[in-house]
């Protein structure tokens, strides 16, 4: 039993703004009171839900192989050290996992989103899961470019793809489902690319990446999976994209969708020397259209490794900076690339990104709906998250930032002409309750009676990203993980799983595809329940459309004068 | 650029094996992913692919072979160098290609099939990663690939040894960030593969012990290596009798994986495999050996800090 008395509490799933309450914790969850036990003094201190992530990379093939690919990175990186509680390991731009554990915790952040999964290396990144310790997992299952699925979208067979969809989320022990670049990862496979939503996909005559996209929004919101479709658009990170990804957000009107790294896919111009931010007209439209959610995918300057599972886009980067590549396609799902790339401000397509970045963050309104993220490595590391907290918190740091960009860039972005600051209210938004709300993770991101005790807290200080980047308290599951700067517990996560139903006869259409195309057998495919970290299944919305996501009320007045910022 | 053994079987329809003997060491890689199966893009199998074995000598691989290439010893790098410059158009010094073993033709007729291939990969053998030049070798092949890119889809793959030597690497670099050639001696991991590997630490006498899973270097490593595992307290954990177990001070037996212990291989494109027991076993598994010493271990005094700072920073 715990109590934390005095703090100033930001808790944006029950409207409360910097009131001074008292938080009570038993048996891992917000009680109303409790008698006894350990009280936090948290007088004068600021206290947020626990940090949410709804889209980064933290286990499995492709960030396991970027480990491997960056062994240079590792001699000038944090090292954790071993001792009685701790496991050792390396910190980093591709973290170790017991590393990422101690990194999200000592930040605040309790759970986290792993965003792409190969159902043929499911098992793979579910053991890597459970040797990140603290953290609460959940993953999404690539879909959008699954061989069998597609060709039963191309014999028009919908209510079988369905039950193809809901036996492979099951079968890879996934939460929800991402769909990257869809069509133009299978086209990939022979070195094409599909980039408009009409284009024909190579191996296909009917098929479009905008057939695929509709009908995997629909499967998903007819399944009732509590997160909406997990989309990483196509035409990811090149000039002129702006078109596909408005031209996708409209073929989703009517439909759930969380549209993931939004900063990748919002630039103008025709190519890499016209490039300019286009984050003005994706935020116009996307501030009318409440059916989506978004995750900034936001870069920082410095070094990282880029690693996603969309093949075109990291061989144009290889092209483009002819460093190290590396490529690992997953038979009949999906591709991924990895390449370790530096975001420099004396680079204008590199400035152009570092701006809309921010500048979706700023433009869209509603923190309900755009969440913090960099796509964790892809634009910058997770463990950065602070110096974005920042850039969002002061118009001064901003401009300070944008001195170093060339005049060139300045004229090709909107970050110059906004002056909004982001409240404490609104960071609590971004980081916790919006993402917990898009995952559907009702005991998530909120301080509420029920709700997980995943709590981060605060001294309150001038130097935000100081503040952000060492809480004085973090505790999960009403468990305090950090104090001081320590680690003080290491307790292990869960994994929340969904089971949406199927129609069991699919196995034995599934199982003679699997002997034609697969390598593995059919019986060896789906992860068995014993492998995860404490599974717990989540319910699936169903028999009724899932609402869309909630938009902002007004933000209540601030309850205290608090520092200024 | 890897892939997996699944794609291979289903669109590779051109196929290089460099400084590997697939026909003895990996006996069912022909036959069940690269060579003879039919797919629903080469459905004629094996006449829809070509297949070319690269290496210094003949081996019983060469008769699957459609273009068997001999080249010098320790010339591989020169040749992937030639084969890079050919591809880029660039022009060839005459006397380093009579150097390495094959003609211009030859490299420019690998350049021309590797170009107008649909989907190629190229498998590199031990013969490539592990003589003079180690890792600038299987660099050069790596980049060789990523630049036929630019015309044809292209990956390539390393063939690992036996036993589950790729779980164990999958593993280490998830927990450490490194394959292997680990340190802990400074309480973190540290990588260093010609200092901190087994063989190294062995050769040098730089062990007090050693603990020894599914493997036998008794039968492998170099004579002072092996003098040295004799000396110390050595455990080995195996099902059978090894000839490193015949110079341990323990041997447990345990059970045989995938046979009578359940578990987790991963196949040589890090794609995990779940073991089933079919059969029920009088020993313990080697998981359970493990976690009993570990458990042994700490009920002892902890000779480890309880704290300590957290993290440090390394220069
Ligand atoms: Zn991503």
């Amino acid at each position: 039993m715990i109590r934390i008395t005095g703090g100033k509490i930001f808790d944006p799933a029950n409207g409360i703004n910097g009131q001074v309450r008292d938080l009570c914790i038993d048996g891992g969850k917000f009680v109303s009171s409790v008698i006894g036990g350990r009280t936090i003094d948290a007088a004068g201190m600021i206290i947020f839900p626990g940090g949410v992530d709804v889209h980064t990379h933290v286990a499995g093939g492709s960030i396991n192989f970027a480990r491997a690919m960056t062994p240079e990175d590792h001699r000038r990186t944090t090292a954790f050290i071993r001792t009685q509680s701790r496991r050792s390991g390396l910190g980093g731009m591709a973290p170790t996992t017991f590393a990422t554990g101690y990194l999200y915790a000592g930040m605040g952040w309790t759970t986290v989103n792993e965003a792409a999964v190969p159902v043929l290396s499911a098992r793979h990144t579910h053991e890597e899961m459970r040797d990140i310790p603290i953290l609460d997992k959940t993953s999404c299952v690539l879909m959008a470019n699954n061989e069998i699925f597609l060709d039963l979208l191309e014999a028009g067979e919908f209510e079988r793809a369905k039950d193809v969809i809901a036996w492979h989320v099951w079968a890879a022990k996934a939460y929800g489902v991402k769909a990257v670049n869809p069509g133009g990862v299978a086209a990939w496979k022979w070195g094409k690319d599909a980039k408009q939503l009409t284009d024909p996909i190579e191996g296909y005559n009917s098929i479009t990446p905008g057939t695929i996209i509709g009908r995997l929004a629909q499967i998903i919101d007819e399944l009732g999976l509590p997160h909406p479709m997990h989309l990483h658009c196509n035409n990811l990170g090149a000039p002129g994209n702006v078109w596909t990804t408005l031209e996708t957000m409209k073929l989703l009107e009517g439909r759930r969708a969380h549209i993931a790294h939004l900063q990748y896919h919002a630039y103008g111009g025709d190519d890499w020397d016209t490039m300019r931010s286009a984050s003005a007209e994706v935020a116009e439209y996307f501030n009318t259209h409440t059916n989506m959610t978004t995750d900034a995918g936001a870069v920082l300057f410095g070094d990282t490794v880029t690693i996603t599972a969309d093949g075109p886009w990291q061989h144009l980067l290889y092209k483009l900076t002819g460093r190290k590549w590396g490529n690992l396609d997953v038979e009949n799902e999906t591709g991924c690339g990895i390449v370790p790339y530096t975001y420099r401000p004396s680079n204008l397509v590199n400035s152009i990104q570092w701006a809309v970045g921010l500048e979706l963050l700023l433009l869209i309104n509603d923190p309900w709906r755009i969440f913090l993220s960099t796509d964790h490595p892809n634009g910058a590391c997770f463990w950065r998250y602070p110096e974005i907290i920042q850039l969002l918190m002061s118009y001064d740091f901003r401009k300070d930032c944008m001195t170093k960009l060339s005049p060139i860039a300045r004229e090709r972005i909107t970050l110059p002409d906004i002056d909004r600051e982001y409240t404490l209210y609104e960071i609590a938004t971004i980081t916790s309750a919006g993402p917990a709300r898009a995952l559907g993770l009702t005991q998530k991101g909120s301080l509420g009676i029920g709700a997980d005790a995943d709590v981060v807290i605060y001294e309150e200080e001038k130097d935000i990203a100081k503040m952000f980047s060492h809480p004085r308290y973090v505790l999960k599951g009403g468990e305090v993980v950090i104090e001081d700067g320590d680690i003080r517990a290491t307790p292990e996560g869960r994994e929340f799983i969904v089971k949406p139903s199927f129609d069991p006869e699919i196995e034995s259409f599934l199982k003679p595809k699997f002997e034609d195309v697969y390598t593995m057998s059919f019986e060896n495919y789906p992860v068995e329940m014993e492998r995860l970290e404490h599974a717990d299944i989540r319910e699936c919305i169903n028999g009724q459309a899932p609402s869309p996501p909630r938009t902002a009320e007004k933000e209540p007045d601030r309850a205290d004068e608090g520092v200024e910022f | 650029m890897t892939c997996t053994l699944g794609e291979v079987k289903n669109r590779a329809d051109f196929i290089v094996y460099w400084g590997g003997n697939p026909a003895e060491c990996h006996p069912r890689h022909f036959t069940k992913y690269t060579l003879m199966q039919k797919s629903k893009f080469l459905p004629r199998g094996r006449k829809d692919r070509t297949m070319i074995l690269v290496d210094i000598r003949e081996t019983k691989s060469g008769g699957a072979a459609d273009i068997f290439l001999q080249i010098r010893p320790g010339k591989d790098f020169e040749v992937l160098t030639i084969l890079r410059a050919i591809l880029k158009g660039q022009h060839v010094n005459s006397s380093i290609v009579a150097e390495t073993g094959l003609t211009l033709e030859q490299m420019t007729d690998f350049i021309d099939r590797a170009k107008k291939a649909r989907f190629g990969c190229m498998f590199f053998g031990m013969g490539l990663s592990m003589t003079r030049g180690k890792h600038m070798n299987s660099a050069a092949l790596l980049t060789l690939a990523a630049e036929l890119n630019a015309f044809t889809k292209f990956v390539a793959m390393p063939m690992r040894g036996h036993g589950n030597v790729t779980g164990a690497d999958v593993i280490m670099r998830w927990q450490t960030g490194f394959p292997f050639g680990i340190t802990f001696n400074r309480g973190y991991p540290r990588y260093n593969p010609g200092e901190f590997s087994t063989v190294d630490v062995l050769v040098r006498g730089d062990t007090d012990a050693a603990l020894i899973l599914g493997a036998d270097p008794g039968a492998t490593m170099p004579q002072p290596a092996i003098d040295h595992l004799a000396r110390i307290p050595t455990i080995v954990l195996d099902p059978k009798v090894t000839h490193t177990s015949r110079l341990a001070r323990v041997h447990i037996t345990t059970s045989v994986a995938g046979i009578s212990a359940p578990g987790t291989a991963y196949r040589m494109d890090e794609i995990p495999l779940p073991l089933k027991p079919a059969l029920k076993s009088p020993y313990p598994t080697d998981e359970e050996v493990v976690r009993r010493i570990n458990e042994a271990v700490a009920r002892k005094p902890h000779w480890m800090p309880a704290d300590g700072p957290m993290t440090i920073m390394q220069h």
